[in-house]
């Protein structure tokens, strides 16, 4: 604050002053400059919103057509703040989807053709053009477009949260776009359209998510326990088929374990003659003695001799009560849809 | 009377909101069916919005002027000097009753929120039951404290060295504060929590009181402490209230239906809390400041006296100064707030850029251009009173237009609107084929760097208006060998260790090939050229040359983050698109490197130097104090407007993707509902402010005590 130095010999005027300003001239004139300001605010925001105009909300059920997907487009899917479809809307965060310049010769519903023998020659299953737009909606980081960062938001999750008949209709907007529309691979859906389906649908039923995410989080902090296709530990149940036994019982499996132990896998407390006790799953019981392993992987072995009681306890679980605190919200929702979706090879 | 009327009336909005927590906080879940109600029929959106606004408009000014007021105080203590002391016990004094506004607003602000908005109100004291009876707690230390700091003033005044064995007691307790405080900072104790809050804690909570202790040697200084465990809770206050908000932004400690599943540190430790809160507390400063200076300028315009004039004009000068300094980093704060915001959400950050409010945003950025544009103005009309700072007025032109230029292309809006014949006529594109760059982002990530580096000039060109004869650096002993070299190793520290992080970052992070990790390289060799630029500069600094150290340092500077990267930008952003905000935190860092290492050298370049003159305070234009009210309503129109815009980000959501907003009222006002509402908002709260202050001077007239701000201490009747 150099050069800031008081005001020199000044004597501050007394106090009170402000009483006659008030209802001075100047205080009017304030005023009047305040009210001048204020109006070219509102001005503005008149002009704005003169020049934008108001964007319709969606409300109520949506047609499976073109017309249908578009509403949901530029509404609400918020597709239209990431991608402009050729000359319409601004956003340049994702592809554009019409034809635009040189970069987007052509518009999707042709260029998602050439996209599909892409993905057909890199996962050698045979993707069709309505493949590879369901995939892009339903699984946005199986294809990420060159020079693009794979952050497009799951659409099928909240805050978004379309259902899938609202991604039908968008897809044929997509299918529109430049090219014919072809109800049929969404009706009669191929393979591949029809796993992404059921995948949305998983993710709808989990309160919303993403199962790719998902399947982050369960290597995160399932995998040293469960088995999963052959692979994983079997410290827990395999949960290659978990699905079956529905989104309550899964929910409940993770935030409070204990309330839904599988078979053979009640938790074992062991108390040994020297008072030690040790709690886990009994992994090996033979004549002489029993594998405890615990919580932590650790096998303990006990001989019988040693042991002065051993008892179930129905309301432990070896599986951790607290993943709820190492998982925010959206991982537990991510990890709730991909297990929704593990129905057995 | 006046202070048993101030205390009541705050226990009492305290104890109303206490009242409503604890009537309402039942432990309801997100999935509950919502109730709205409705008062008179009004909309209770919009009743909401209003109270909200105005209670943040007062609590933003009480928690904003105890911060300066301090500094203030601080400064005139460590130079003896009288004057800064009785500016900051004026600035104080203009708290006492905004203070019992603040929290009786905050009581009707609750009351309309648990009347109308139930089944929210009750989620969310459900959530936050713990906090929500901190927060009256804080509110009653506030008060405490505010009103100990106010009329002790004079009380704690004395300068008689307090007792050594006490001295040393709290001595003691205040390095265990700053040693636990540092400690902290890098983890070895406490929760695990986000670096951005483990910060704020260890710099705005243990460090200031650890600080503060250290400092106690008499009674003025015990004072100070004072002013400072005030700033302590009022920004706990600040935090507390955040937590809320950012919770309802980004949920954390709850499932997916919104029952409670962790720790409540969870929830309130939000992904969006703490940079809410930074932004927050800048703001709240800046605010502060412009509003103390709308205050000043009221009372220079009214003012029938020269030395009336040469005091409020002194008033307003530091107002101003304190707010450009918390101006500058708002914009990088700013930025740092929409990286998490778009980190914790795309559809959220893609909503505020790119869709409801990308053009609420063309607005702010009109309204944040101006404060800038309007800041430099009133330091160059304060030049005038400045013997020898004609000198200067030649570049004022030069900066003049830097700023238009830039000010043009931030506010250049990314699409035109257009006409269909328009479009038609630019070949169907909605772009303008020469002026779209202006509108794209590394062209305003260019040219805000530019207004603040130019802001900050004009700041330079302001202080050495009156200074002639230098005396040599090398001649001021070893002050400016310690401090110079140590500005310098922290501009190196910000920008190299982010150069560092460039030279090894992974494309693939970026989903992006590895050969664009040659984009990474050149910003990174340029970081180092920025490193290699301040330690030349710290060299020739130490070896006299402190303005061509300067110069230099501005220069490179100016080179890289502006006509370097301002270019280098469009072809990141064709190329490695993801990468461009890499590119902007590597300006922000070399231009707050810049500005460090250059105030450094500014302080001994300048330290004794011979003057042409004194300054001619009150020698200012009418002119100019409009320019400071103007600067206070533009502040609070861009308070209105940002809150608008991070409340609308939820979208049709209280808590966002958790709780739905299923009211008539869930959809997002336009432009002119906002500008409506916060201009209404703006004037209730200006003519409020004016009734506040003028109550302020009328009980300062009539009661005619010790408390009369202006006396010298001199005149003090013996106590």
């Amino acid at each position: 604050m150099s050069g800031d130095s008081a005001p020199n010999g000044a004597t501050p005027p007394e106090g009170g002053g402000l009483v006659a300003s008030l209802l001075s001239h100047a205080v009017v004139k304030v005023f009047g400059f305040l009210l001048l300001v204020l109006a070219t605010f509102v001005w503005i925001g008149h002009s704005v919103t003169s020049l934008t105009g108001g964007r319709a909300r969606t409300t109520g059920p949506v047609e499976m057509t073109p017309e249908g997907g578009e509403t949901i487009f530029w509404g609400k899917g918020r597709c239209y703040t990431c991608h402009s479809v050729g000359g319409r809307g601004s956003a340049v965060r994702g592809p554009n989807l019409g034809q635009f310049g040189e970069k987007f010769a052509q518009p999707i519903g042709v260029r998602a053709a050439g996209r599909a023998r892409e993905r057909s020659e890199k996962t050698g299953e045979t993707y069709a053009l309505t493949d590879y737009l369901v995939e892009s909606v339903a699984s946005p980081g199986a294809y990420v477009v060159e020079g693009y960062k794979n952050e497009m938001a799951i659409v099928y999750a909240p805050p978004i949260s379309l259902v899938l008949d609202e991604i039908k209709a968008v897809i044929t907007y997509l299918q529109s776009q430049g090219g014919e529309i072809d109800l049929a691979a969404i009706l009669e859906p191929s393979e591949i359209t029809q796993r992404y389906f059921a995948r949305i649908q998983a993710a709808t039923a989990a309160g919303g998510g993403d199962p790719g995410a998902g399947a982050v989080v369960y290597e995160d902090n399932c995998i040293d326990c469960h088995a999963l296709n052959g692979e994983g530990s079997d410290l827990g149940p395999d949960l290659s088929a978990i699905s079956g036994r529905g989104l309550k019982f899964l929910a409940e499996a993770i935030l409070q374990p204990a309330k839904t132990l599988t078979e053979g896998y009640e938790t074992y407390v062991v108390v040994e003659q020297d008072g030690r006790q040790t709690i886990g799953l009994k992994t090996r019981d033979d004549a002489d003695e029993i594998d405890i392993t615990k919580a932590t992987g650790e096998v303990i072995t006990i001989a019988k001799a040693d042991i002065k009681e051993i008892s179930l306890d129905p309301l432990k679980s070896v599986m951790p009560d607290d993943l709820s605190e190492a998982m925010t919200v959206k991982d537990y929702q991510d990890v709730l849809s991909f297990l929704l979706l593990l129905k057995g090879e | 009377m006046r202070r048993g009327l101030h205390r009541r009336a705050t226990r009492a909005a305290a104890t109303i909101a206490v009242l409503a927590v604890v009537l309402s906080a039942s432990p309801a879940l997100a999935l509950e069916e919502n109730v709205y109600r409705q008062v008179l029929g009004l909309d209770s959106r919009r009743v909401i919005w209003f109270l909200a606004q105005m209670h943040l408009f007062f609590g933003a000014f009480v928690l904003g002027v105890p911060l300066f007021a301090v500094i203030v105080e601080v400064v005139g203590w460590r130079n003896n000097d009288n004057k800064l002391d009785k500016l900051a016990y004026e600035f104080t004094s203009l708290l006492s009753i905004a203070f019992a506004i603040t929290a009786a607003l905050g009581g009707l602000l609750a009351f309309a929120l648990f009347t109308l908005y139930p089944t929210f109100m009750g989620y969310m004291a459900g959530v936050f039951k713990d906090v929500m009876f901190i927060y009256p707690m804080l509110f009653f230390a506030e008060t405490f404290l505010l009103y100990l700091y106010y009329y002790g003033w004079h009380w704690l005044r004395g300068t008689e060295p307090i007792r050594p064995p006490v001295r040393r007691l709290l001595r003691g307790a205040g390095v265990i504060l700053i040693v636990a405080g540092i400690g902290f900072q890098f983890g070895l104790w406490g929760p695990d929590m986000r670096g951005d809050t483990r910060a704020f804690i260890t710099f705005l909570y243990i460090l200031p009181p650890g600080i503060g202790l250290v400092i106690i040697k008499d009674l003025k200084s015990s004072h100070i402490f004072i002013g400072i465990m005030l700033n302590v809770v009022g920004t706990a206050i600040m935090q507390a209230a955040n937590s809320w908000a950012g919770f309802m932004m980004s949920p954390a400690g709850v499932d997916a239906e919104g029952v409670i599943n962790g720790p409540l540190w969870l929830a309130f430790e939000n992904v969006l809390a703490t940079p809410i809160a930074i932004h927050r507390m800048l703001g709240n400063l800046a605010f502060g400041g412009l509003i103390a200076g709308a205050y000043a300028a009221v009372k220079f315009i009214g003012a029938k006296t020269a030395e009336e004039k040469a005091h409020y004009d002194w008033m307003g000068y530091i107002s101003n100064f304190v707010a450009i300094a918390a101006l500058i980093p708002l914009p990088f704060a700013g930025y740092y707030l929409g990286r998490e915001i778009y980190s914790h959400s795309a559809v959220m950050g893609n909503n505020m850029m790119g869709g409801d409010f990308s053009w609420t945003f063309i607005i702010q950025a009109m309204l944040v251009g101006s404060l800038f544009v309007i800041s430099n103005y009133y330091l160059w009309s304060g030049m005038t009173r400045i013997p020898g700072a004609e000198r200067y007025y030649k570049y004022i032109k030069f900066i003049l237009f830097a700023l238009i230029v830039s000010f043009a292309i931030w506010l250049t809006p990314h699409n035109l609107p257009l006409t269909g014949q328009e479009v038609g006529e630019m070949g169907g594109s909605q772009y303008h084929p020469t002026i779209k760059f202006m509108g794209l982002m590394p062209a305003k990530n260019a040219v805000v760097n530019l207004i603040i580096l130019s802001t900050f000039i004009s700041f330079l060109l302001y202080r050495r208006g009156n200074k002639s004869e230098l005396v040599p650096i090398s001649r001021q002993g070893r002050a400016p060998m310690i401090a110079i070299p140590l500005a310098g190793l922290a501009a190196i520290a910000i920008v190299g260790q982010y150069a560092i992080s460039l030279f090894t970052l992974d494309p693939g992070e970026m989903d992006l090939p590895p050969d664009r990790a040659r984009y990474f390289h050149t910003v990174g060799y340029l970081l180092v050229f920025q490193c290699a630029a301040a330690a030349v500069a710290v060299v020739l600094a130490l070896k006299d040359f402190g303005k061509l150290a300067q110069g230099l340092l501005v220069a490179v500077t100016a080179f890289n983050v502006v006509i370097f990267l301002g270019v280098y930008g469009f072809v990141v952003m064709e190329q490695a698109s993801p990468f461009l905000r890499n590119v902007a935190v590597s300006q922000f860092l070399q231009l707050i490197g810049c500005l460090i290492l250059i105030t450094a050298i500014d302080v001994f370049l300048f330290r004794g130097a011979k003057e042409i003159g004194s300054l001619r305070w009150g020698k200012m234009t009418v002119r100019s104090q409009y320019a400071l009210l103007l600067l206070a309503f533009i502040i609070t129109l861009n308070m209105g407007l940002m809150g608008f815009i991070r409340s609308g980000l939820r979208g049709d959501w209280h808590v966002f993707g958790i709780m739905r907003d299923t009211s008539e009222w869930a959809y997002t006002p336009s432009n002119f509902t906002m500008t409506s509402m916060v201009a209404l908002a703006v004037l209730v709260f200006m003519v409020a402010v004016a009734f506040m202050f003028w109550l302020g001077g009328l009980a300062a007239r009539t009661s005619g005590d010790a408390e009369a701000p202006r006396r010298t201490p001199e005149e003090e009747p013996a106590e």
